[in-house]
């Protein structure tokens, strides 16, 4: 836990101050996990503050503190959950709304600005979200959390309210799929 | 045992969680998250006046219509009789039987 329980009590019953330090505390760990979720660095800081919003309105749901953590990762999954499904509808919108020349173009500029990203950094997000289409987006950001977050199978319980074997199967499917993807990317780039 | 591909694709993780290590928080960070937080609660403000004024609105409403019931009408006789004393009163003796000529007229068939 990066706060102790009474700041929480604290914010519970209103104390503004006490609620900046919980935000504080976890904005970079949020920040963190929703750029890992939804893959938009422009976006990122808009849905960590959605996270927060939520976290502030429903603070006094909140019955034992120690489940503090797994509920803010609910929260954070949840947000993530809604801003793709939100970015799903308006691409789908936009990109009927461009014309061939419109679209040609927006794809130039991108590229012109990861070229500014470091290369490798670039080449791994590419590699793990091409493979991570191989599964759901449910699924995908559950292995994330489990994977690259670090979140242990109690930890997810908590956040997803089913049992743990319930989500060691649903796991195990994701990883499976995953690891046939890789599998198979890594066939093709040894015969190319 | 783990195959040769699970501990690649759990490197090829670690190496993701280190790619995508989350943008530094700008520093209007907290403002706009309080003015967001402020714009959200005025609505929720907004909203739950405009529910108390439409209950204050209806319990009144209750009110007042309890009350117009709860008034007498003019004409109280007319709802204490009971259907055979109206019956009664609209048949008195001088009133004209309708039913014999009909039965007059049905005697006439048979034969």
């Amino acid at each position: 836990m990066l706060v102790d329980f009474g700041l929480i009590t604290r914010a519970q019953k209103g104390d503004s101050a006490a609620f900046n330090e919980i935000v504080l505390a976890y904005r970079k760990r949020i920040l963190g996990t929703i750029t890992r979720l939804i893959a938009r660095p422009e976006d990122v800081e808009d849905v960590a503050q959605e996270v927060f919003l939520r976290l502030y309105f429903s603070l006094d749901q909140l019955r034992k503190e120690e489940v503090f953590e797994p509920w803010l990762y609910r929260l954070t999954v949840n947000a993530a959950y809604d801003y793709l499904r939100k970015q799903r509808r308006r691409q789908e919108y936009r990109m009927s709304d461009l014309s061939e020349q419109q679209v040609m173009l927006a794809d130039a500029m991108a590229g012109g600005k990861a070229e500014q990203e470091d290369q490798h950094h670039k080449k791994v997000r590419e590699a793990v979200d091409s493979l991570l289409g191989a599964v759901s987006e449910a699924d995908r950001i559950l292995l994330m959390l489990k994977e690259v977050e670090g979140l242990s199978l109690k930890e997810l319980e908590k956040v997803y309210n089913v049992n743990e074997n319930a989500l060691k199967v649903r796991l195990f499917r994701a990883r499976q799929r995953v690891l046939k993807a890789f599998g198979a990317s890594g066939k093709k780039e040894e015969a190319g | 045992m783990r195959g040769n591909d699970d501990q690649k694709l759990d490197a090829l993780l670690r190496a993701y969680r280190a790619a995508c290590s989350g943008p530094e928080p700008n520093a209007n960070f907290m403002p706009e998250l309080w003015a967001r937080i402020e714009s959200r609660q005025s609505v929720t403000f907004s909203f739950r006046r405009m529910a108390n004024a439409f209950t204050t609105a209806a319990v009144a409403l209750s009110v007042v219509l309890g009350v117009y019931m709860a008034i007498p009408r003019s004409n109280p006789s007319l709802y204490n009789e009971t259907y055979v004393e109206v019956l009664a009163e609209a048949n008195t003796p001088d009133t004209r039987d309708v039913v014999n000529p009909f039965t007059v007229e049905v005697e006439r068939a048979s034969r």
